[in-house]
């Protein structure tokens, strides 16, 4: 092992004993951004109800910190987009989205919300909310299961709290 | 029993107004061109025995040669049901309201209006009540052609950094 990270581990653990962690504010930022999200409500169709099955006892999202549901999108900086957004809602989905504070985050959750779902050659639907705001997680489903709802919050936490790591996987550099 | 009192009743306000009464799977129709509507459903809902006093539903059809407006009719007050169903051109869709004898009929005539383009005469507020108010056609109607997808999404260019 490099002598030099050998003795930066050695001056870690010695604070640690006195109950002191070193890191760097960013690094503290992402961990605490990633581990307390607030979420929108924005159940627009059925999978609202895998949602608030979610933040129920059973599936317990607030194992995670993410309990904190807020009607408003100010106090808000993840929106979970559950269910069919028609051609009608678009523009007042990105009004909502607009009006979150930054930094924020979007799940699209079920197909729906992905791509347009079953309905998607209908003359009033949006095919996926991604044409209005940007996403950052699609979850697969019709609608998901809370464990893929969870699933895919874990993967925005991953995002999250390791920006560096996914740039390198989504572009090798 | 309730059906034949009910079925000679129809049948004398059918021919006031030029009408047809058929029967299908127990249920009274009473088919009756537009310019006749109000007429037959105050006559309808002042049936002596069994009058029909309660618009259940009222939605439109696209027979493809012409359009219609159905209203399901039946009463609180008994088990008589009754289907009126107005025939309407298909070039030129209009119709009498029924908001003076309903008012319920409100939301439901502005649903007719914008799925199928069928304008109530004497309606209070007929705008669209589903769709956007820019929205072209009529989109229930049989020979309404969807726009392909490019067109309908509303396309937005990611902005760099997001």
């Amino acid at each position: 092992m490099d002598v030099a990270l050998e003795k930066q581990l050695r001056e870690d653990e010695t604070l640690m004993e006195k109950n002191i962690l070193v890191t760097n504010i960013d690094k503290l930022l992402n961990w605490a951004r990633g581990h307390s999200f607030w979420p929108v409500t924005l159940g627009l169709a059925c999978c609202a109800i895998e949602m608030m099955a979610t933040g129920g006892p059973r599936y317990d999202i607030s194992r995670f910190g993410y309990e904190v549901f807020r009607a408003s999108p100010r106090q808000a900086d993840v929106m979970i987009v559950a269910g069919t957004c028609t051609r009608k809602m678009a523009p007042l989905l990105r009004r909502i989205y607009d009006q979150m504070p930054e930094p924020k985050w979007v799940i699209a959750m079920g197909s729906c919300a992905n791509a347009g779902g079953p309905f998607v050659d209908s003359y009033s639907m949006l095919a996926g909310v991604d044409k209005v705001v940007p996403v950052d997680v699609y979850i697969p489903g019709c609608p998901p299961r809370p464990e893929s709802l969870l699933y895919g919050l874990l993967q925005l936490q991953y995002k999250v709290s390791n920006p560096a790591k996914v740039r390198l996987m989504k572009h090798g550099k | 029993m309730e059906n034949k009192v009910l079925r000679e009743q129809v049948e004398k306000l059918a021919t006031q107004v030029n009408g047809e009464v058929e029967e299908i799977l127990g249920e009274l129709i009473l088919k009756v061109k537009a310019s006749y509507i109000n007429e037959t459903l105050k006559g309808a809902k002042s049936l002596a025995n069994t009058p029909c006093d309660f618009l259940h539903d009222l939605c439109g059809l696209d027979a493809v040669d012409h359009l219609e407006v159905i209203y399901q009719l039946s009463s609180l007050r008994g088990p008589q049901r009754l289907r009126v169903k107005a025939i309407v051109d298909r070039e030129n869709p209009v119709i009498d309201s029924v908001t003076g004898i309903w008012q319920g009929a409100n939301f439901l005539e502005r649903e007719a209006y914008d799925m199928f383009g069928i304008s109530f005469k004497g309606h209070p507020n007929l705008k669209r009540i589903y769709m956007w108010d820019d929205f072209e056609g009529y989109p229930l109607r049989k020979d309404y052609v969807t726009e392909p997808i490019e067109v309908r999404n509303i396309v937005r260019t990611r902005i760099e950094g997001e």
